[in-house]
């Protein structure tokens, strides 16, 4: 899942446990959901690198990429 | 007799800087530089003259100019700004420069407005035509100088802000004569990548600081109608600080610096964690309330349902009753508790990125055999029982010995 849709899921998840009469059972099981897609986005915000490459256009509609580092 | 005044030379040089002054105000002088004197105070000394005649000009620091005073040379065509006036202590007629600019820039300007102005009309940079920048983007593409300032400050804002970026760099010279040229294949290139390699979520165009004449190709009406026309969104990132640029206008975002533009375009990692955090603190209280809310309600339904029971079974059912309440009670408040228990660890782990810190440290935790809550307190415990000890890895189970109270 990509991060934007997980913190949407998040969101979404958020919005259903402020309804009124939410069982306590299944609000239980939607925490636990949210507390699992948040352990998986911090975990990909910490882990992520970015990733940069050098786009040549070698003939029309072939493309050549390269890493691309700073010196 | 009618006695002629006899001016003092001070007298005559203050009267003449005063009608100087009052006569002719500020005006705009053309000409060309000479003997270019820089004082280390910072001033500027030259002589400002054309075929015929010359001018003693001076430009103070501090003023601002169109053109940087290192840019300024013996045997520039300049256009300048500027207040005419004597220097009384020696007598010289000097005129006090405030503006200055090159000749020809005066074409330049008409040029620019005029390209605005066309642009405009068309309907180039109307709002409507704006396309939407994607909050979360996972593409960007970057038109710039592999070899400028632009992409290092971009590349290292959106490693500061938004890692999860894929970075593509579409390389194109961002001054001289073959700019506009390679910025219009350059973003032709991204357009054609984007529909067939990798979707892009927008693309920035730019680069860092740099003279007027260096901008120039951001003024270029083809390098306009490119951006214009592209599906891709393009944030504008040309590092000026005087004024807009015909590519700031037309393009989707205007950014006045290329790691500004990178800033604008991505969420911030930082604010993003401290979401994360305070939404499982807020849920970990909302379900309290919950909960809280639920043991009330069971306690009111019990109290209504006992004054329904004949009285002789009331006790024995009260008691039952208050069995079975305290048990679901009990088992709900369990489950919560476990899961809640997860919920603080989480919360740490989120701030303290590593729970196992502490048992890495050498040190351990442990608990009543089977008991879910660890122990604190010694004389909790008497010799015989067992407990389980947990350490970084694995655990031990051991009889208790002796007991010392703390």
């Amino acid at each position: 899942m990509k991060i934007d849709e997980a913190l949407k899921k998040l969101e979404q998840i958020t919005k259903h446990l402020e309804e009124n009469d939410l069982p306590l059972e299944k609000a239980l099981s939607l925490f636990e959901e949210g507390l699992a897609l948040a352990t998986t986005i911090k975990s990909e915000l910490d882990q992520a690198k970015l990733k940069i490459q050098q786009v040549m256009e070698k003939a029309k509609g072939v493309f050549s990429l390269e890493d691309f580092d700073l010196q | 007799m009618l006695k002629e005044h006899v001016y003092s030379v001070s007298e005559l040089n203050s009267k003449a800087r005063g009608i100087l002054e009052k006569n002719f105000g500020s005006v705009w002088l053309k000409g060309e530089i000479s003997n270019l004197v820089r004082a280390p105070s910072g001033h500027l000394y030259f002589t400002i003259k054309d075929k015929a005649s010359e001018i003693a000009a001076a430009r103070f620091k501090g003023h601002s100019a169109l053109l940087p005073a290192s840019a300024l040379k013996n045997g520039m065509e300049i256009l300048s700004f500027g207040r005419l006036t004597i220097y009384e202590p020696r007598g010289r007629y000097q005129f006090i420069v405030s503006l200055i600019q090159p000749a020809g820039l005066g074409a330049l300007q008409l040029t620019f407005e005029r390209l605005k102005e066309k642009l405009k009309t068309e309907g180039l940079f109307d709002a409507g035509h704006k396309k939407p920048i994607s909050p979360f983007p996972h593409r960007i593409g970057v038109i710039t100088s592999p070899a400028g300032a632009a992409i290092r400050d971009i590349l290292s804002t959106l490693e500061r802000r938004w890692p999860l970026i894929e970075v593509f760099l579409f390389p194109s010279a961002v001054q001289g004569d073959c700019a506009a040229d390679e910025i219009v294949s350059a973003i032709a290139c991204a357009e054609a990548f984007s529909s067939t390699q990798a979707n892009l979520d927008l693309l920035i165009l730019g680069r860092g600081g740099g003279s007027l004449e260096d901008l120039a190709v951001f003024n270029d009406e083809q390098v306009a109608r490119s951006i214009f026309l592209c599906p891709i969104p393009i944030v504008s990132a040309v590092g000026h600080e005087i004024d807009f640029t015909i590519a700031d206008f037309v393009a989707d975002l205007r950014a006045p610096t290329p790691s500004a533009a990178a800033e604008l375009v991505t969420p911030n990692r930082t604010e993003q964690l401290g979401i994360l955090s305070s939404w499982i603190a807020q849920t970990v209280r909302h379900l309290d309330t919950m909960l809280d809310r639920r043991t009330r309600r069971l306690q009111r339904s019990l109290k209504g349902y006992i004054f329904q029971i004949p009285n002789r079974k009331v006790e024995r059912l009260n008691q039952d009753l208050d069995f079975r309440l305290g048990e679901i009670l009990r088992r709900t408040s369990e489950a919560w508790k476990k899961r809640s228990r997860e919920g603080t660890r989480l919360e740490g782990f989120l701030r303290l990125s590593d729970p196992t810190l502490p048992f890495r440290r050498g040190y351990s935790l442990t608990f009543p055999l089977g008991k879910p809550i660890p122990l604190r307190d010694a004389a909790s415990l008497s010799p015989g029982q067992c407990i389980e000890t947990r350490l970084q890895r694995g655990s031990i189970i051991s009889q208790v010995e002796e007991v010392t109270a703390g």
